[in-house]
């Protein structure tokens, strides 16, 4: 072996050792232990005992009437979201496409929520829903309130004020706009940088045709820039999968049986319950799921490139 | 193309636009603006003028940087998250490096390996992680005890828990495969040309990454680090699981326990002002990198 292979070789094993051995002992063997705990029935203290599948079938099954209330949770924060924040973020990108005065303005400012923490924009969304006084919404609804009474609508309000927007029984539907509002940018911005790659030539055939701005977008933009919004939609699937921080920073960092979702629950059987083996279940069945969403959306993809 | 023609459905769709512009910067103005005011104030109305401007403005900031610990949770996640940085640099630019140079099969499946950790939900970590941190603990204590009592640290614990350079080492080791993958598919689009010129001219291996390659790749690695940064000093629930420690909270964390403190004692003056001094640094960081951000999401969009 010549130096300078021998220089080479010592480079190539120092780069890779260290990453690979970190990686190794806190990614990928405590995602393999994960697994085994998930078997277990184990308060954490004593040693863990083999039980084989029995939590996992329970939560796939929905035994637990707080895994159904959780799933269920978990559902509306997986799909009204993503709803409404791609329909959105499609027809804000359109139009800035559609060239505009102060398109970057809107884009800067649009994204901008994104890069705060789930945390502060909890805290900020909990202070405009207070039932005190200066919750901004609930001033809104009483001022909504005494407008109607006062064009003599109505003789006594029409909405029960202060409204508790955070109660648990509804907090997931609360959790809406907020995360609407945080990611609608995000998603602006990918599918407008989508957009810039469709040539603008179809557009003018189109128009040629006499197409309406709405069949332009259905027929043209939309299929074009498919595989972006499948990809969008799969990113936003799994963020309400994975929710957690809103809920936990909104109740006060407890667990409660009607706003949970999957991984509060889990924290909350893990350490005051103290069953770690069911706790570390609902994870695996978490982490199944996400996995399951993303080789779909390789198959959502388009087969064959486009052709124009 | 008919820019800025008005016809009524632009002018819908430039309404749509203004209100959600509204919409967005509405809650940061109200804010600042409320944390201006005294808590009697607040509790009266969402808005209106401050009776003593200065005299809340001082004594909401106050309370909450120097009393509430603010300045302490900054600190904390300055430490935490640069920290961090630095170790992911040093780990993951070399090995992005020799991943991308080497076109072997091992290679390949190395990659493969790191960077299938992206698909790891920080959930399913958390059982392991606690109780290895847990084992570890002790045993680095076992270990080192003797040692440390003889330098005059007597009954000396050593903690990966409920520490700094523990949550230092996991944060890294999380933050790895999304580095990695980034970097690797960088290294790739700079020439061979250049690494073999390096070498002719007698240059080490390391000499090569360090001067020729690295500078190369500083597009990608400024992108890395800004998307890093972020996720980083953001995160709460790891951070949550493993600090309890008032003196080593992160950001995140202590603005969630100072919400609860403040809801307990219906102090929302101290509330609006911690929100701010959360909100404020990130603002202006963001009017700084904005430009990166944005073109760092529409590479990755034409890209894949």
């Amino acid at each position: 072996m010549t130096a300078l292979e021998r220089n080479q070789l010592r480079f190539t094993v120092m780069s890779l050792v260290p990453p690979l051995m970190l990686f190794t002992f806190w990614i990928a063997l405590p995602s393999a232990k994960a697994f085994y705990f998930a078997l277990t029935k184990w308060d954490g203290l004593s040693e863990p005992e083999f039980i084989g599948p029995g939590h996992l079938a329970s939560i796939a099954t929905l035994q637990d009437p707080l895994v159904q209330t959780a799933v269920k949770n978990n559902l509306i924060l997986m799909v009204v979201p993503a709803m409404l924040i791609l329909s959105l973020a499609l027809f804000f990108a359109s139009v800035i496409r559609s060239g505009l005065r102060g398109g970057s303005l809107f884009r800067v400012t649009f994204f901008f929520p994104n890069i705060l923490s789930a945390v502060a924009i909890s805290v900020l969304w909990m202070l405009l829903y207070s039932t005190s006084g200066f919750g901004v919404f609930n001033n809104f609804l009483e001022w909504f309130n005494q407008s109607l009474i006062g064009l003599g609508a109505r003789s006594e309000p029409l909405l029960k004020v202060p409204f508790a927007f955070t109660d648990s029984s509804i907090l997931v539907w609360s959790i809406v706009p907020m995360m609407v509002w945080t990611a609608t940018g995000f998603y602006m911005l990918l599918f407008f940088a989508s957009m810039q790659s469709i040539p603008e030539s179809l557009y003018e055939a189109a128009r040629v045709d006499g197409a309406s701005t709405f069949s332009q977008f259905w027929h043209i933009t939309l299929p074009m820039i498919r595989d972006t919004v499948v990809t969008g939609l799969v990113f936003l699937i799994i963020a309400g999968l994975k929710i957690f921080d809103q809920i936990w920073v909104i109740e006060q960092q407890q667990a409660r049986p009607d706003s949970n979702t999957l991984t509060t629950l889990m924290y909350s059987k893990i350490f005051t319950e103290y069953r770690v083996g069911y706790g570390t279940a609902i994870a695996v069945v978490l982490f199944l799921v996400i996995l399951g969403f993303t080789l779909a959306t390789f198959k959502l993809y388009r087969k064959e490139a486009l052709e124009y | 193309m008919g820019r800025d023609r008005l016809n009524p459905g632009r002018v819908v769709c430039l309404s749509v636009l203004i209100a959600w512009l509204f919409a967005v910067v509405f809650p940061f103005v109200w804010v600042l603006q409320t944390s201006t005011r005294s808590t009697q104030e607040i509790f009266r109305s969402p808005f209106g003028i401050p009776s003593d401007f200065w005299g809340s403005l001082k004594a909401n900031y106050t309370k909450a940087w120097v009393e509430s610990n603010f300045s302490d949770y900054f600190a904390n996640s300055l430490i935490v998250v640069l920290s961090t940085m630095v170790l992911l640099f040093i780990l993951a630019c070399p090995a992005a490096y020799t991943l991308a140079r080497k076109r072997s099969r091992t290679s390949r499946f190395l990659l493969i390996y790191i960077v299938s950790g992206m698909m790891v939900p920080a959930p399913l970590l958390l059982v392991p992680l606690f109780f290895q941190y847990k084992d570890w603990s002790a045993k680095l204590t076992e270990w080192f005890s003797p040692m440390l009592s003889m330098i005059g640290y007597e009954n000396a614990t050593i903690s990966l828990a409920d520490s700094q350079p523990g949550l230092v080492i996991l944060y890294t080791a999380l933050a790895l495969p999304f580095t990695i993958f980034v970097l690797t598919s960088f290294f790739r689009t700079l020439p061979t040309s250049l690494y073999e010129a390096g070498i002719m001219d007698g240059c080490s291996e390391f000499r090569v990454f360090w001067s020729v390659m690295l500078p190369l790749a500083r597009p990608g690695l400024i992108t890395v680090a800004i998307f890093n940064f972020i996720g980083l000093w953001n995160e709460y629930f790891f951070a949550l699981v493993f600090i309890n420690s008032d003196k080593y909270k992160t950001l995140p964390l202590g603005l969630a326990s100072v919400s609860i403190q403040a809801n307990y004692r219906s102090d929302f003056g101290l509330l609006f002002a911690g929100l701010v001094i959360v909100l404020l640094p990130t603002l202006l960081v963001y009017i700084f990198l904005q430009s990166y951000l944005v073109r760092g999401i529409t590479v990755g969009a034409l890209k894949g």
